[in-house]
């Protein structure tokens, strides 16, 4: 058997995004550990349906949809990242060293993304499962219609924030704008707390003082006419 | 004495239904919701068109003898698998969650035997459905429910969801009776819960930002099969210009008739424009923007028969697209199980309980015992002979104005009714034939 390439670089510069993928995707399936994209200048969609596992480097900012609809790859991107970043992510790991802008971690259903800069509004909108993490601040409806997982904030969050989530939790280290329909503040388990301190010290981010946990006060599960004040800005 | 008897004087502004909506939401207090579509009696409507077919000025084809062509094709020279259809219909996206199981069942073996397609709707892939329907459509909507590769990966088309004629402008209601165990899991809820699902996708917003994801869409699928676009018919033209500039193959909408499992009625009432108000409107954008060939328009919304889906064909669509038809084929309003109708409150023709999931015949329910009530093999068989008995309607009305091919009809194929629907469609008014009457010139 022919020995396969630990690391496999590819220059984006003049390539079609098509062929970029294609090319991790080959990578991927003849078992290549590593492939580091050079010169990624904002590209949209680069590592979208990589399925097979996979570690990727992307050595610049990248666009709209970085690994979106993705399974069990790895992801360093050493820039910044457009909207919806690691969209739909099933399995494995998205780290942003900058920031994020819109929707980042968009209705994953697993793995983890982790922004370390900030990250813009509705972060982790409809997270179906896994878990987002942002070292900085987040933005307006942080968390909206989430209904599962797990959000870790180490800054502040903008208002709205956890707006309809229908489960999961949002662990928030700053301050909080406002809060959004249908959700409570409470304080987190001391389990959790430990396992969010393994985390970020895994990624190396530091850890604010304290956390508060948002979660969902069912208020908005089942129509209550008695309830309208909750409900009018909803329905 | 008696008095004489005489009609009720029912004032036209507080008309008895005005009266009762009013003490409803005095009692409920939300709005009103239903299944189904509006009842409006007052919309111009496709029956306000009628064919003008061949006589000595046209010859028309054998209905016996002579081939009509039925068949249309999504993506060609576009996409490297184009959805090839046998007959210019679609089963519209109507979820599990929504329908029972054994109406996806029965909806998909319908569509394979005839060569067309279903389309998974709100809430993910059941993975039957996948297994009994030949050409699947996957809808990927604002939800996202259920939504994985694998499953785009598994589509025939993929159609992004931005909107239904029932309801533009607003996102998808289950209510908690059909959040059953299995619909909940599907879709990442708690069972029973009310679901709202949002109006907007969550990573993208305007039509730059479509673009972007379409491409990641086609990356999913390898290029390889056609993706649409759905709105509901409101502001149809921009609609499809800025789909069109997106690059879609092919643009879905359906008009304010457009069914639906659940809206607020008065959405369904007084938001969106009428299905045949839209569809000239739609096909002189794509025709503006020069991509009616390519680009593939297909129309829903209160599509009951051959007659209306000629009709969206002669005014410019390629392709109709059924939800509610097919239902009522199923069994939808047939006047079984009387009781239980009563016992929602209403009877078989004017039901639109199907918001409750307690549907009497089965098939928009998630209980057990009433699923049991809709035999798939029957009931799919009902469905395949009322589809083929619509395809032999869309023949009778191209082989009667002399076309080979029910692509081929055109406006130049019909009258206008009504002076409205004229004014809408372009399609002159009958007796007029498109001149000033002679009377006028003196
Ligand atoms: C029971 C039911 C469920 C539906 N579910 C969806 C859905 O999940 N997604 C969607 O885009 N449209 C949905 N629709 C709308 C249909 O896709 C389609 O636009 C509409 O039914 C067309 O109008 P018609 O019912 O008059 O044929 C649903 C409609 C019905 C009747
Ligand atoms: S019979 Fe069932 S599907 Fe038909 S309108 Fe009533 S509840 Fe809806």
């Amino acid at each position: 058997m022919a020995a396969v390439k630990k690391t496999l670089s590819i220059d984006c510069v003049g390539k079609p995004t098509r062929e970029i993928n294609a090319f991790i995707r080959q990578a991927a399936d003849d078992g290549v550990p590593v492939v580091e994209l050079l010169n990624p200048q904002a590209r949209h969609n680069l590592g979208v349906c990589v399925l097979k596992p996979i570690h990727i480097v992307i050595r610049g900012h990248v666009g709209y949809y970085a690994a979106g609809l993705s399974d069990h790859i790895t992801v360093e991107i050493h820039g910044s990242a457009g909207w919806g970043v690691g969209d739909n992510l099933m399995h494995g790991e998205v780290v942003v060293h900058g920031n994020a802008a819109t929707s980042a971690a968009p209705s994953i259903r697993g793995g983890t993304v982790v922004v370390k800069g900030d990250a813009g509004p509705r972060s982790g909108i409809s997270l179906k499962s896994g878990l987002l993490v942002v070292g900085g601040n987040s933005g307006y409806m942080t968390g909206f219609m989430m209904q599962k997982g797990r959000i870790v904030v180490c800054g502040n969050t903008a208002k709205a924030l956890g707006d309809s989530m229908y489960q999961g939790s949002i662990f928030i280290g700053g301050s909080i704008e406002e809060l959004g329909s249908g959700c409570e503040i409470v304080v987190p388990e001391a389990d959790e707390l430990d396992d969010i301190l393994k985390t970020l010290d895994h990624y190396q981010i530091k850890a604010p003082k304290a956390f508060r946990k948002i979660r969902s006060d069912k208020s908005l599960w089942n129509f209550n006419k008695h309830d309208f004040a909750a409900w009018k800005d909803v329905l | 004495m008696k008095p004489p008897l005489r009609p009720p004087t029912y004032s036209g502004v507080w008309h008895p239904n005005a009266i009762d909506e009013i003490q409803e939401k005095a009692e409920l207090g939300r709005y009103q919701i239903r299944g189904q579509a509006t009842k409006r009696h007052d919309l111009p409507s496709l029956d306000d068109l009628v064919f003008t077919p061949a006589g000595l000025s046209r010859m028309a084809l054998e209905g016996y003898r002579e081939k009509c062509d039925t068949r249309v094709t999504i993506g060609e020279g576009r996409v490297k698998r184009p959805l090839v259809l046998e007959r210019p219909i679609m089963i519209a996206g109507m979820s599990f969650g929504a329908l029972s199981i054994n109406a996806k069942r029965a909806l998909a073996i319908a569509a394979t035997r005839c060569g067309i397609s279903t389309c998974t709707g709100e809430g993910g892939m059941h993975p039957e459905e996948r297994q009994y329907s030949d050409k699947l459509v996957v809808q990927y909507l604002p939800s996202r429910y259920g939504t994985t590769p694998y499953d785009l990966k598994k589509a025939d088309m993929i159609e992004i969801g931005a909107g239904q004629g029932a309801k533009p402008g607003t996102g998808g209601v289950l209510l908690g009776l059909k959040m059953s165990d299995e619909v909940a899991a599907m879709r990442d809820l708690p069972p029973g819960v009310d679901q709202r699902s949002g109006c907007r996708h969550p990573d993208w917003m305007g039509v730059d930002d479509l673009y972007m994801k379409l491409e990641e869409l086609r990356e999913v699928t390898n290029y390889e099969v056609p993706i649409s676009i759905k709105v509901g018919a409101a502001r149809i033209a921009n609609d499809v210009k800025l789909a069109a500039k997106a690059d879609v193959d092919a643009i879905v909408f359906d008009g304010m008739e457009g069914g639906t499992a659940a809206s607020p009625t008065i959405q369904l009432d007084h938001a969106g424009i009428p299905t045949v108000a839209a569809i000239a409107e739609a096909a002189e954008a794509l025709y503006e923007m020069g991509k009616k060939e390519e680009i593939k328009l297909i129309v829903g919304g209160g599509i009951k028969n051959g007659a209306d889906a000629a009709k969206c064909i002669a005014l410019g669509a390629d392709i109709v697209y059924m939800g509610t038809a097919p239902m009522i084929a199923l069994n939808c309003h047939k006047p079984i199980y009387q009781e239980d109708y009563e016992r929602l409150g209403t009877t078989p023709y004017e039901c639109q309980h199907c918001h409750t999931g307690l549907c009497p015949v089965g098939i928009t329910t998630q209980l057990p015992k009433l699923i049991a009530r809709l035999d798939v093999e029957e009931a799919a068989q009902r469905v395949e002979n009322f589809l083929n008995a619509m395809t032999m309607e869309l023949q009778l009305f191209a082989r009667s104005c002399g076309k080979n091919k029910v692509s081929d009809l055109d406006p130049n194929d019909m009258r206008a009714l009504t002076r409205d629907v004229s004014l809408m469609t372009g399609v002159p008014m009958v007796g007029l034939n498109g001149r000033t009457p002679m009377w006028a010139k003196y």
